[in-house]
């Protein structure tokens, strides 16, 4: 967490290419990435991830359970060796595999497996100054395993702590120069809960436009929570 | 000669009768996603896939489920994000989780999606989310493996993704009901006899009354939501509810009407949570015959508030709450609006407590659990749930998708999760479709009946 670097501002939060947009991503960081096992996950930022090189990551992601033909996704980056650990509730097809199921195999990855809705919960927890919840899920099974358990209305629950990482790689629709986002159907999901989440939020935008171009009631994640845009075409 | 195990179409066909009108329903991967496509029109319950999506019908060719086949979204569905989905799970609003486990046992543990070819890893995605949250849970299974060993086990071989949760599974070939007491065998398949099913069964059934599968889907219609006035949407308030009043401190996003309605069904002991515990009247706003909540406190029907701030901002203009409190005559509960608003979203997303650094070492912290976290003090704070709720917002649609105007968002979308009847006033009421799926903020499964507020009321926002 200690060598992120400052928040550029020179050129507010556009930047011209992944690479630069990525600036600062460390060896051993933590790094968020939103999408869905291939679909709507930032692929551009991810290439520009294993174009850096930058090795020991820790990702936190749906998983890589499947992914679109000629797109480099949450797999192709784990395949390069630069990531270390990987927390999801899916990550990978039980019947298909892929490079996540190999390298975790070969005992190059470390798989922390999380049920999406405590995953989703221990974010917002994150960003939202929580430090801990008492959630039902995963009460007397192995999701449970060592950790406290306390009874609330005469049901078991589990303490689950809150998570954070250093950088979190989003994928939006459409973003506002100031940094607030629209997401398209589904491509919502990990995002809003992602973007609080982070030290240093980017998100690679399918259309930046103006402040004022976006309904003041539609926006979903507001700009506050944005550091870096970069164009996803 | 037994007989022939069931195409998945008639064990979702079979599924379907298990649903009800105005049921939300989770649906995990594998065999669950086929029930959408067993349903005449996939209206009449709302269907949640963990990948952000409410309300819809397949297959078809516009966005992804739970299972990567595409689907279509209904007039009427909304997106969201997966942090609400895990509330809508978790939080009582999911009636029934349809899932594909690879074992069930006679007391319900399930073991969720494994092969041996995932060495012991586990898949669990929202499975176990929706097998804790939902009222009930339904397991889909083939009854028998590849190799002709059994699904459903005296004990789980391998370790479990749910311990005690499943409510009924649904093979192949026989549907059995779980309870504290074992498996009990009530449908056979056709072409089945009861000696057949019970030997492809690795674990105890009882056996009673036996009746022979059927799969005739119901017709499912969305229950009625819009009400013809305040006065009928409430009438079954009970003396002593709890009630969330939504609004911040002026009168804007307050649900006006309802509360003229509330105040004339004249129904005591209510425990109001609320932002304030009605200061717009002597906050200077304006009109001196503002509606807030005096008008329940003067009619003597409140007899507690929860509140961030429940003092007047001019001490010689008290509130009408204030009075009654130095009179002795109600209850407070002094809550920081923060935490007000956390405690509110744990008790609607299934939260049942969580620790805040608001108020740690202070007057707000006495009593509760300190902790330090990460070298940070925090203290422990509960969930809330209310019985009844009622919001205002500018358009719903009549399966009671809410949108808002401007700040009275603020309390309203948290509101609205937490109460067991939810009750919203809105400007208009419009068609399925003419709100956006992008632009739903409160969707229509957290909302249960639906009023117009009178155009005398519609001064503020």
């Amino acid at each position: 967490m200690t060598s992120v670097p400052e928040k550029p501002t020179a050129n507010g939060k556009i930047f011209p290419t992944a690479q630069a947009a990525l600036e600062g991503v460390f060896d051993g960081a933590s790094v968020l990435v939103a999408g869905w096992s291939g679909s709507d996950e930032p692929e551009k930022l991810l290439r520009g991830l294993g174009e850096i090189g930058v090795g020991n990551l820790t990702l936190v992601c749906q998983g890589a359970w499947a992914q679109k033909s000629g797109q480099f996704g949450i797999g192709d980056l784990v395949a390069t060796g630069q990531v270390k650990k990987m927390v999801s509730p899916l990550p990978f097809h039980p019947e298909y595999g892929g490079p996540v199921k190999d390298r975790w195999k070969s005992g190059e990855l470390e798989l922390e497996v999380v049920p999406q809705g405590v995953l989703a919960e221990r974010l917002r927890a994150g960003g939202a100054g929580i430090g801990g919840v008492f959630l039902p899920t995963g009460a007397r099974t192995r999701f449970a395993e060592g950790k406290e358990l306390r009874p609330f209305d005469g049901k078991e629950h589990v303490l689950e702590f809150a998570l954070k990482a250093d950088f979190a790689l989003l994928r939006a629709k459409t973003a506002d120069t100031l940094g607030n986002m629209v997401y398209e159907g589904t491509g919502r999901n990990w995002n809003p809960i992602m973007a609080m989440a982070a030290t240093v939020t980017v998100a690679e935008v399918d259309q930046v436009v103006e402040p004022g171009g976006l309904n003041p009631e539609l926006v979903i994640t507001q700009a506050i929570f944005i550091d870096r845009l970069v164009s996803a075409v | 000669m037994p007989g022939k195990p069931l195409d998945p179409s008639f064990v979702a066909r079979r599924v379907a009768q298990e649903l009800f009108p105005g049921a939300v329903v989770a649906l995990g991967p594998g065999l669950p996603c086929g029930l959408p496509s067993a349903l005449r029109n996939g209206s009449g319950v709302w269907l949640v896939s963990d990948s952000g999506f409410l309300g819809f019908q397949g297959p078809g060719p516009e966005a992804a489920d739970g299972e990567f086949q595409t689907v279509v979204m209904l007039s009427g569905g909304a997106y969201t994000g997966v942090v609400d989905i895990g509330g809508i799970l978790r939080g009582g609003h999911t009636d029934i989780a349809v899932l594909q486990p690879a074992q069930v046992s006679a007391n319900g543990d399930f073991v969720h999606w494994t092969t041996a070819a995932t060495l012991g890893l586990f898949a669990p995605g929202s499975a176990v989310d929706m097998a804790y949250g939902a009222s009930k849970v339904v397991a889909v299974i083939p009854h028998q493996n590849a190799d002709g060993s059994s699904t459903i086990l005296g004990q789980c071989s391998l370790p479990v993704d749910g311990a005690g949760q499943v409510d009924i599974i649904i093979s192949d070939a026989a549907v059995i009901n779980v309870s504290q007491d074992g498996l009990e065998l009530v449908e056979i398949a056709p072409g089945w006899t009861v000696d057949e099913v019970v030997a492809m069964t690795d674990a105890p059934l009882s056996i009673s009354s036996v009746k022979e599968m059927g799969f005739e889907v119901p017709a499912l219609e969305m229950p009625n939501k819009v009400y013809p006035n305040a006065l009928e949407a409430l009438k079954d308030v009970p003396e002593g509810s709890i009630i969330n009043v939504d609004g911040f401190a002026g009168p804007g996003g307050m649900a006006h009407y309802l509360m003229v309605g509330l105040r004339d069904l004249g129904v005591k002991g209510l425990q109001l949570i609320s932002n304030t515990a009605g200061v717009a009247r002597v906050s200077g706003f304006g009109a001196p015959n503002i509606i807030d909540h005096s008008i329940l406190v003067e009619n003597n029907q409140v007899a507690k508030a929860t509140a961030s701030y429940p003092v007047s901002p001019s001490a010689s203009r008290p509130s009408a709450f204030e009075e009654a409190y130095n009179r002795g005559e109600t209850e407070l509960e002094v809550v920081p609006q923060g935490t007000l608003a956390e405690r509110l979203r744990c008790g609607g997303a299934g939260v049942a407590a969580f620790y805040t650094p608001t108020g740690a070492g202070t007057l707000l912290g006495e009593g509760k659990e300190a902790r330090s976290i990460g070298g940070k003090d925090y203290i422990l704070e509960t969930g809330l749930r209310a019985d009844f709720c009622i919001i205002r917002g500018h358009k719903a649609d009549t399966l009671g998708n809410v949108v808002y105007k401007g700040t009275s968002r603020n309390f309203n979308p948290v509101m609205a999760t937490t109460a067991k009847i939810t009750v919203v006033e809105v400007d208009e009421i419009v068609e399925p479709g003419e709100l956006g799926p992008e632009e739903i903020v409160t969707p229509g499964l957290f909302v249960d009946r639906i009023v117009v507020r009178p155009p005398e009321f519609s001064a503020y926002l």
